[in-house]
């Protein structure tokens, strides 16, 4: 049964009656029906001869001449508007003259349409549109007008201006600077002198000074304008801004008005449910052009630009570099060409899974949009013109449309990577299979969980030093720095800054620099080593020792690190109020009662998401291991050829993927710690004050 | 003159007065500082003391003979590249820290003062894809570089390097400037949203000025990630012509044709000194930054 509504609304839900009267006529019978009763079929017949004889509906025969009439009325109005654009004055400025033209169109558009305003929406929208128009446009087309012919007087008073007066008042103003400058000077003396019989401070005194500064560039720049060629500069160039800005704005009040009246003369359309959103949903853009929305339009035929010509087509294999698309993810270049490289064939198939990802959004996007303007119609509410759409986009679009270019490069330099490393672990690719290979499944996996072949057997022992590694090296940067933030924080300790400076430097020295120096140093005939062996008389072999590497680089870590935790330390330490100290005394705290119960708890508290941070750096921490030692000593009877004892996971990923080439293998190992790794940094984030803040 | 004297004796101070075992633990406390001072110093001190030892060739060496002279600082300008690694290092920094502010401005903007779909989500995933050491990428960086690089000669390493830079340094950036953002109060924004500014005036007039301390802090950070970071360049580029610092430093201890042990320490020094300065003069800034992002945001 076909139904309408008895009444249109807007978007603010405000109730309108309809003007159809046909169709309102089919809301009443509606209505009647559903409240049944003994007339219920008679209604219904009633209802389906309403609609057989919808042609000659009284309204509907009414609405056609008016459409008739109002197709005449456009096609002369053109027309009209090509004599009207020739008798205008053509040395009126650009702008006023399209304001005239469309003032023209709007005169005669309220003549036409006044006389249906009781017949349709449409017509009463135009109506008290043009209406609104007809009285604002000639208000800004004076202010046009009467600005520029006072830009032009302007240009003619400056013509009559005496140059010789001004270089008269050039000389004038030196004089006039030469006498404020002047009394500046004996200002400032004067603050000077005050200053110095302790009567302000120095703060004060430099403020004064440039107060005084201040105004005496005010008022050499109001003397300025006594001139007459400057004031007439000044004059025209601020003439010339309030003619932009104030149209500018003019206009924007007019067309916020405009979307006033829009909403509050409803659409009405004999339509019932949405077709076109379902019709063009595979072309973003033509149910936007159906819709009456021609500029909204062309944005989203730019969608269809990409799907069609990109997306799609990318998915396909054409336009590739050397894969196949999508398919390349699953043939991994194999019987291709000589040339051809299964790596890139994943790469170019994970990119254009991506593309056809973003496609599918498109998509999906575009006929959300269509749909609820669709919708929105039958509803009464009108499709948005350009100027609302601007603004709508300008409102809620704006952090998609801010957010894009960080987007787009995490997909393409994090998400992309990530994911062919992700791929990679599920394939074969070894020093044999370099630029072919094959999806083995999870045979990488399970080698490194049972411990087998050549990289799975070093796993277990490489993965238990660096658990040590990260617990003990975190541990002591962090006991250390916090020890030594605590006892600098002592109030009866002197020389604070000097301190502090110094315990900076480690953290400052970029790394691989002290790394590296370290390295030499503990080398067989290195300083330290020597310096160790003058001393005690041990002689250390750091290099070739595990043990010795080991707790070298444990030291060298704790030497590193404690640097940052010693500054983030005292800066939370200096922020703790003091009060909270001197009540802890009065109830008879001692030292260490004050540490655990106060100092603790707040430093623990504060830096927490960061002392996890520490304990995930340390666990990828890559450089100190490749530059102290290389991950030496080597130990082939234990590790292989492969790794060496001081190797860190990382480090041995470095060295399987980059050095010996078992990128397949390697890529399983990074799945793992990078799993590891971010389970462990989401349980520092969960808990962090930014994450639970209700903003978000 | 009885009444003078007697005041020098008074005790002035509003702490109480050392007992013996208080002078003594101040006594232990200082004697850790200074000898921590001391192991922080010494080893930086003999790397200085390296760069000028005129005694010593191809390697370091600890004894007692020292003679000034600056013969490893003319080697490093005359027979290494090193003004060429520090001119690719600042390149570098550069375009990463004119590339993260542009970028990380917005999204810190957007993050701190919008409500969108997925927010909260997307920021969580954005700080866990970070957690991903760079490094995971690194076999497809190569690929994707040599792809780009074939359709378009003029996309170089150093770009690449660039790229990798600012994307793995998006969330973590874009999450302390909008702790930062977040603790400016959003009635700066109302009154000029009433006063007719649009969303991108509010950004670029009311929140970008404010929010200056904290952008200096993570273009700084920007900056300074490529002077601290080895691997990368290590493994992206190939010819010792577009090195940067570090990995154009390691070649003089590590690659046995060009070992010159002392010209390293030379120019670690020379590397090391504007980023300490830097160092030592922002050090308030510095730490505050750091514990203000992750903290109060």
């Amino acid at each position: 049964m076909i139904s309408y509504n008895r009444f249109l609304y807007d978007d603010i839900g405000n109730k309108y009656k309809r003007k159809n009267l046909y169709l309102l006529e089919i809301a009443e019978l509606n209505e009647k029906i559903k409240v049944g009763g003994d007339s219920k079929k008679e209604l219904e017949l009633q209802l389906n001869r309403l609609i057989d004889t919808r042609k000659t509906h009284p309204y509907n025969i009414k609405l056609n001449k008016f459409k008739e009439e109002e197709k005449v009325f456009l096609k002369s109005l053109k027309t009209g508007e090509k004599d009207f654009k020739n008798t205008l004055d053509k040395s009126l400025p650009y702008k006023a003259r399209k304001l005239k033209i469309q003032l023209f169109i709007a005169e005669e558009k309220y003549k036409f349409y006044k006389d249906y305003v009781d017949l349709a929406y449409d017509a009463k929208l135009e109506y008290e549109k043009n209406k609104l128009l007809k009285e604002e446009l000639p208000k800004i087309i004076e202010y046009i007008v009467h600005e520029t012919l006072a830009i032009e007087k302007a240009l003619e008073d400056r013509k009559k201006i005496d140059l010789n007066n001004e270089n008269k008042f050039k000389l004038e103003i030196k004089e006039f600077k030469r006498e404020q400058k002047e009394f500046l000077g004996e200002e400032k003396r004067k603050l000077k002198e005050k200053r110095e019989r302790g009567l302000i401070s120095k703060k004060a005194q430099i403020n004064e000074a440039k107060i005084l500064k201040q105004k005496y560039k005010e008022a050499v720049a109001l003397k300025s304008y006594d001139s007459p060629l400057k004031m007439n500069k000044e004059i025209i160039k601020s003439k010339k801004h309030g003619i932009k800005r104030n149209t500018k704005l003019n206009l924007k009040i007019l067309n916020s008005n405009i979307s006033d009246i829009r909403r509050t003369n409803p659409i009405e359309v004999e339509k019932r449910r949405a077709k076109i959103a379902y019709l063009t949903f595979l072309f973003p853009g033509v149910g936007q052009i159906f819709n009456g929305q021609y500029r909204k339009a062309c944005i989203f035929l730019l969608a269809s630009l990409f799907i069609y010509l990109i997306g799609i087509p990318y998915a396909l294999g054409f336009g590739n570099y050397q894969g196949e698309g999508i398919r390349g993810l699953i043939t991994l270049a194999e019987g291709g060409r000589r040339v051809d490289k299964s790596l890139i064939f994943m790469i170019e198939g994970i990119l254009a899974i991506f593309f056809v990802i973003i496609s599918l959004f498109l998509l999906y996007f575009s006929f959300k949009d269509v749909l609820k303007v669709e919708k929105n119609t039958i509803k009464g509410i009108r499709p948005k013109n350009w100027f609302e759409t601007k603004s709508i986009l300008g409102e809620e679009g704006f952090p998609y449309v801010v957010n894009l270019p960080a987007l787009i490069v995490i997909v393409f330099m994090v998400l992309v990577p990530v994911t062919t490393t992700v791929l990679l672990s599920f394939t074969g690719m070894d020093p044999n299979h370099q630029s072919k290979f094959s999806w083995i499944g999870i045979k990488n996996y399970k080698m490194i969980a049972m411990g087998e072949g050549l990289a799975g057997s070093v796993f277990w022992l490489t993965l238990g030093w660096t658990i040590i590694w990260t617990l003990v090296a975190t541990t002591l940067a962090i006991l250390l720095g916090f020890a030594l933030a605590l006892l600098v924080n002592n109030d009866r300790v002197k020389g604070k800054a000097i301190f502090r400076t110094i315990y900076l430097l480690p953290w400052a020295v970029p790394a691989f620099i002290t790394i590296m120096f370290f390295s030499i140093m503990l080398s067989p005939n290195g300083a330290i080593s020597q310096l160790i062996n003058n001393l005690w008389g041990i002689s250390l072999s750091v290099k070739t020792n595990a043990t010795q590497t080991r707790i070298a680089l444990i030291l060298l870590q704790g030497w590193l690190g404690s640097s940052y935790i010693f500054l983030l330390s005292t800066g939370v330490l200096q922020a703790i109020p003091n009060d909270l100290y001197e009540a802890a005394e009065m109830d008879g705290a001692t030292i260490w009662q004050k540490l655990r119960r106060i100092t603790l708890p707040i430093v623990l508290f504060q830096t927490t998401p960061l002392l996890v941070g520490q304990y995930v750096f340390n666990f990828n921490n890559f450089s100190i291991i490749y530059l102290f030692n290389g991950g030496g000593p080597f130990e082939p009877s234990i590790y292989g050829n492969l790794a060496g004892s001081s190797d860190l996971l990382i480090s041995y990923i470095y060295k399987l993927t980059i050095e010996k080439q078992y990128q397949g293998i390697g890529a399983a190992i990074t799945v793992f710690v990078s799993i590891a790794v971010m389970f462990v940094s989401f349980l520092g984030y969960r808990n962090s004050k930014a994450f639970k803040e209700e903003r978000l | 003159m009885k009444l003078f004297r007697k005041k020098d004796d008074l005790y002035l101070s509003d702490k109480q007065p050392l007992s013996i075992s208080g002078k003594i633990l101040l006594i232990i406390t200082y004697i850790i500082l200074i000898s921590w001072a001391v192991a922080i110093i010494w080893p930086l001190f003999q790397m200085v003391l390296s760069a000028f030892n005129g005694k010593q060739e191809q390697y370091l060496m600890l004894n007692d003979q020292f003679v000034f002279s600056l013969k490893h600082f003319e080697y490093l300008f005359n027979k290494t590249l090193f003004l060429k690694w520090a001119k690719n290092t600042i390149l570098i920094a550069l375009a990463t820290a004119i590339l993260t502010l542009i970028i990380v401005s917005f999204t810190g903007y957007a993050y701190s003062r919008y409500r969108f779909k997925g927010k909260k989500a997307s920021l969580m995933a954005m700080m866990l894809i970070q957690a991903i050491p760079t490094f995971a990428g690194i076999t497809a960086y190569f690929t994707m570089y040599s792809v780009i690089s074939s359709i378009n000669p003029a996309f170089t390493r150093q770009l690449m390097l660039v790229l990798i830079y600012a994307g793995g340094g998006i969330a973590n950036n874009t999450f302390i400037l909008k702790g930062y953002i977040d603790s400016i109060s959003t009635e700066l924004d109302d009154a000029a949203k009433i006063d007719g500014c649009s969303n991108l005036q509010v950004y670029r007039l009311i929140i970008m000025p404010i929010a200056k301390p904290m952008l200096a802090l993570i273009a700084l950070w920007s900056f300074i990630g490529p002077f601290m970071d080895y691997l990368l360049p290590k493994v992206l580029l190939t010819s010792p012509e577009s090195y940067t610092l570090a990995a154009g430093l390691f070649t003089l201890i590590n690659d046995v044709r060009t070992l010159n042990q002392p010209a390293f320490a030379a120019g670690g020094l020379l590397t090391a000194i504007p980023i300490v300065i830097l160092f030592i003069v922002l050090q308030k800034q510095l730490v505050s930054g750091l514990s203000q992002g992750s903290v109060k945001g």
